[in-house]
């Protein structure tokens, strides 16, 4: 019930900021940029915009296959069963998104210019084009998803993209103009996407109608990670160890913590978009401690937003062994640590923009590992819910409750908390001096610290089970 | 040996369990009935300190189980898919349970063997995830959990449900050959009223959280059982 009222709400807020953006590009073109020919100037991102929404289709989208399980064994034909499916996965918000960011510009630039008619000819043309994208994501997710080789196209063409405009073979903001401006001039593109709409779409057609099993269609196929994973090392390291491999395990072995996993990486990627600027001109730190605790604590903070519902479905388990709740937590502050500890290796190379990028860095794993670890664990004890792995991650609203809206917020300020007196007193390099000592204490201290945090876990832990064995 | 006094347990408006004095020696082989909503699981969740209770405390082997974790040693346990971990093999289920009670690969080795008739080729070799097990086997690698680590102690919610009938006296017999062997005392619910007659010597019937009924031996507890449920 409160999912559907936050889902109702995200998606409401979604269209609110998709119209506001609709609104403000016609004159952050035409204005702010002054571009001479503003229709020209979008339609070279609009092969852009298609790749940004595939990639957020494919983290948003889930495909409601397993809606047409109950028809299965009744008197319906197959076709349109298979119809039904597909017209259902159409009815998404993103599919009309298009429609309130780009419906201002449509109606106040390319009408201005060349008339009402193309401009609904030019949004139309989009709107096709995005459903493309739609039965392309379906059929992705479906065929290539977690695979190998879905991995490689997707790296393979991104890289080449990314070649051919280094190596001056094309242009994809080119191509995107020449392709777009032809909807100004005449209808055939109109025909053109609905005749690749028509495609896609029959490919779709043709795949589901051939695997009409639950099992082929819904839940993911589990004929693969049939090896052990897991650290061996591990072992040397007694229940603590045993615990964190068992938590590797989890990581790796079920879709939505594995997708967190792929995400947290990507997300280190993320300073090559704020520091190229840097040897322009310097950069607030503000900025640089933003990236820094995004960049060192991506995992540890995506993942430990559901700290304890990842094994909520085996809480009883957790309380009815021989292992204490200090191990526990233990194992949980290990492998926390560890991974804010590997996405700093992984940021070094950033230096190449900059000592004081490897320095903050530097600071914010200290911080992360010091104090925010800490933060993640006392909020995760406020009222987690279940997570059932065995479901898919896109568009999942299990386990998420109040604290996971709320948690993002302290770990992201804190460090400003002790760096704001510093700065403002004219001292910046003291606070980032002072944040990392704090990190470093809390390190330090971390027997203490998880002593005081077990005992809490351990008062709680009564409602945090009732919690759990709540479906 | 498990000794409850004064044991209740209070949810909004009505009291789920409610038992003065309860004491299940260290020899004695316990079970439980009582129509859903009796308390049987509630207080089994008292015992493994689950559940917080409202008043009272429960002692294993003189100690109080709230918050203390030496318990954990020697009482086994399987109440529900709560206590399983969905994402292993059964194989690496019960490595990492033994590795918790120190088990070295002979020890493992003996375990399979002793469950070997019941797990009937299904569990062990499979390569399946425990996620994608049927019913039936989900029971049979909580119930063979529970035995690892030799405990005093095993507690075992409707042990019966769900296996088929040549695992059903498979199962008893199991249950009967273990206790031969060592000092060990079972806990089990069951509302199947011939199996938990057939296991247990002492049976005690549960009414609105409170004791209705204590039976002692086995030799007239069916017909006694009988006669209560059918009112």
């Amino acid at each position: 019930m409160v999912t559907t009222v936050l889902l109702g709400l995200f998606v409401v807020i979604m269209a609110g900021y998709a119209i506001a953006l609709g609104y403000a590009i016609v004159p952050i073109i035409t204005k702010t940029l002054s571009e001479d020919d503003p229709i020209n100037f979008l339609n070279g991102f609009l092969l852009y915009y298609f790749v940004v929404e595939f990639v957020l289709r494919y983290f948003m989208q889930n495909l409601p296959v397993l809606d047409i399980q109950p028809y299965l064994h009744l008197p319906v034909k197959r076709n349109y069963l298979v119809h039904f499916f597909l017209g259902k996965s159409v009815v998404h918000f993103l599919n009309i998104i298009v429609f309130f960011l780009f419906t201002p510009f449509a109606l106040k630039v390319v009408a201005n210019m060349y008339g009402f008619a193309i401009a609904i000819n030019w949004l139309v043309a989009i709107w096709f084009f995005s459903l493309v994208t739609h039965f392309l994501v379906v059929l992705f997710k479906k065929k290539l998803d977690d695979t190998f080789l879905g991995l490689l196209i997707i790296v393979g063409l991104f890289s080449f993209l990314g070649a051919a405009d280094y190596f001056g073979w094309f242009k994809l903001s080119e191509v995107s103009r020449k392709l777009f401006s032809i909807t100004t001039k005449s209808y055939y593109p109109l025909a053109v996407g609905l005749l690749l709409l028509a495609t896609t779409y029959w490919l779709n057609f043709r795949f589901f109608l051939s695997s009409m099993y639950p099992e082929e269609i819904g839940t993911q196929k589990r004929s693969d990670s049939r090896a052990s994973y897991g650290f061996s090392f591990l072992q040397n390291f007694g229940v603590v160890g045993e615990l964190v491999n068992l938590e590797v395990k989890l990581i790796l072995r079920n879709k939505r913590p594995r997708t967190l996993l792929l995400l947290s990486i990507f997300l280190l990627l993320y300073g090559l978009m704020f520091y190229r600027g840097s040897t322009k001109e310097k950069i607030p730190d503000v900025l640089l401690f933003g990236i820094g605790i995004f960049m060192t604590g991506a995992f540890s903070i995506n993942y430990g937003q559901f700290l304890f519902s990842w094994q909520g479905g085996h809480f009883d388990f957790t309380n009815t062994r021989p292992f204490s709740m200090r191990h526990y937590l233990e194992s949980k502050y290990w492998l926390l640590s560890a991974v804010i500890f590997i996405c700093f290796l992984l940021t070094i190379p950033y230096v190449y923009f900059g000592w004081r990028i490897l320095i903050v860095n530097g600071a914010m794993m200290l911080f992360n590992m010091g104090v925010n670890v800490y933060i993640i664990m006392n909020i995760g004890m406020w009222d987690p819910q279940k997570i059932n792995l065995s479901k898919g991650s896109a568009f999942n609203w299990e386990g998420v409750g109040a604290a996971q809206w709320l948690m993002a917020l302290p770990l992201v300020l804190s460090p400003f908390v002790i760096y704001l007196p510093f700065s403002l007193s004219g001292y910046p390099n003291a606070g980032i001096f002072s944040l990392a000592m704090v990190g470093l204490a809390g390190i330090i201290l971390h027997p203490y610290l998880l002593n005081r945090t077990a005992k809490r876990l351990l008062d709680k832990k009564y409602t945090i089970a009732a919690g759990f064995r709540k479906d | 040996m498990v000794s409850i006094s004064n044991l209740k347990k209070n949810y909004k408006g009505y009291t789920a369990v409610d038992i003065e004095q309860l004491t299940i020696s260290p020899t004695e082989s316990f079970g439980l009935v009582g129509n859903n909503g009796a308390g049987k699981t509630t207080l089994f969740r008292m015992i493994l300190d689950l559940i917080r209770p409202t008043e009272g405390e429960i002692q294993i082997n003189g100690k109080n189980v709230q918050g203390n974790d030496e318990w954990k040693m020697y009482v086994g346990s399987y109440l529900d898919e709560n206590f399983l971990i969905p994402y292993l093999t059964p194989e690496e289920y019960f490595q990492f349970v033994g590795k918790l009670h120190g088990y070295k690969k002979d020890d493992l080795q003996a375990f399979y063997q002793k469950f070997e008739a019941l797990f009937n080729g299904e569990i062990i070799g499979k390569n399946k995830y425990i996620q994608d097990l049927s019913k039936g086997n989900l029971k049979k690698v909580g119930i063979a959990a529970s035995f690892i680590g030799s405990p005093q102690i095993i507690v075992l919610d409707e042990p019966f449900e769900n296996l088929d009938p040549t695992s059903q006296i498979r199962l008893k017999d199991l249950l009967h050959n273990e206790r031969k062997q060592r000092t060990l005392s079972y806990l089990i619910s069951s509302h199947d009223l011939t199996h938990v007659t057939e296991v247990c010597e002492r049976t005690v019937i549960l009414e609105k959280g409170k004791i209705f009924k204590d039976i002692r031996g086995s030799e007239n507890a069916l017909a006694e059982l009988e006669e209560y449920f059918k009112g």
